[in-house]
């Protein structure tokens, strides 16, 4: 194997570098904030998937875990931090109030009604809040995007 | 206990007007009623006086014919615990103000503030007088009844019409309510 040659294409190369070495910003809005740290600590241990690596930086992160109530007051926020995140970034917007207002849909005169109305969305997990198990789902689904993507031909590598 | 106090309050400042509110329930508690003006110094006589000692929480309520602020006392003392529900009372809406207690309570201050945040009543002489919890440009106050919610904030629909059922929004009684307010202040006016 030592003197073996693999045979790949680049993007694929690229992409299995990625999908194992997401590394999401240290950013928690509510009670989901709370089920993500969990995810993170031992038990469930996000590690394993090449995600545990909470940065405390929009500059550095690659994915956003939206994790929690997004007030108006914030959006504003999380908008500015997804800004700042280099590219290629991506967003997962967990639990139900950062999906669609979660129990302030109907009457929350204070919260925006789902992050997507402000971010790109490219993982939904449901659940209020939800189970570290479901978010390690939402990771997954991630990777499995992000392996099928064809970085070198997209808008983001623009004279390779 | 609260005609004794009431009394007392009366006896030493002048202008107080305190009368007992009794509670409606026998398991709720019975309150002291003050005029407005003179909220800062029955304050400043309860602290004085030694009849309370701790302020533990400023809340407001909007009944559509008067906005109230409500003040909650409590003497911690072993020998005689107490508390003591102060209520002062405005009809005026748009500049319903009463004076601040934060210097002599400064756990006033943040309550005075979010009393202000959610039903616009406005304290003289606040230190810090902004909103507390909502954005400093947002319209309205969300506890009045009459509140009705800002189309958009910041570019952000607040109630984006594609992913809600706009005609369930709305409660009856709340309807109810904001008409009921909308006439009282339309009398005002003429």
């Amino acid at each position: 194997m030592q003197d073996g040659i693999a045979l790949t294409t680049l993007d694929e190369f690229f992409n299995w570098g990625r999908k194992n070495s997401l590394w999401p910003m240290t950013f928690g809005l509510a009670c989901c904030a709370i089920e993500m740290m969990a995810t993170g600590a031992a038990k469930y241990d996000l590690e394993r998937f090449g995600c545990g690596a909470f940065m405390a930086t929009p500059r550095r992160s690659d994915l956003m875990i939206v994790a929690g109530t997004v007030t108006l007051k914030m959006a504003t926020r999380v908008k500015l931090l997804y800004e700042q995140m280099a590219e290629p970034k991506y967003v997962i917007s967990m639990g139900s109030c950062a999906n669609k207002g979660g129990p302030y849909w109907q009457h929350g005169y204070h919260v925006l009604k789902g992050v997507d109305e402000v971010v790109p969305v490219d993982v939904y997990v449901p659940g209020c809040p939800p189970r570290p198990e479901a978010l390690i789902e939402g990771v997954m689904t991630l990777q499995k995007k992000i392996a099928n993507e064809r970085l070198l031909r997209d808008k983001w590598v623009k004279h390779a | 206990m609260l005609n004794e106090l009431a009394a007392k309050i009366n006896a030493a400042v002048a202008g107080a007007n305190a009368q007992v509110l009794q509670a409606e329930d026998a398991k709720c508690e019975s309150s002291i009623l003050v005029e407005g003006t003179q909220i800062h110094a029955v304050c400043a006589f309860l602290k004085s006086s030694g009849s309370m000692n701790v302020l533990q929480a400023i809340s407001g309520v909007d009944y559509v014919e008067h906005l109230e602020v409500v003040y909650l006392f409590a003497k911690f003392d072993p020998a005689a615990p107490a508390q003591l529900l102060l209520k002062v009372r405005t009809t005026d809406r748009v500049n319903g103000n009463f004076d601040t207690i934060s210097d002599l309570f400064p756990a006033a201050n943040f309550q005075e503030r979010e009393c202000y945040d959610m039903l616009g009543v406005r304290f003289n002489n606040h230190p810090d007088h902004r909103r507390i919890l909502c954005p400093d440009d947002w319209q309205g106050y969300p506890l009045r009844k009459d509140y009705v919610t800002q189309k958009n904030y910041n570019g952000m629909e607040v109630f984006p019409e594609g992913k809600m059922n706009m005609a369930d929004r709305e409660f009856i009684v709340r309807q109810d309510m904001i008409k009921k307010a909308q006439e009282a202040a339309a009398g005002k006016v003429q």
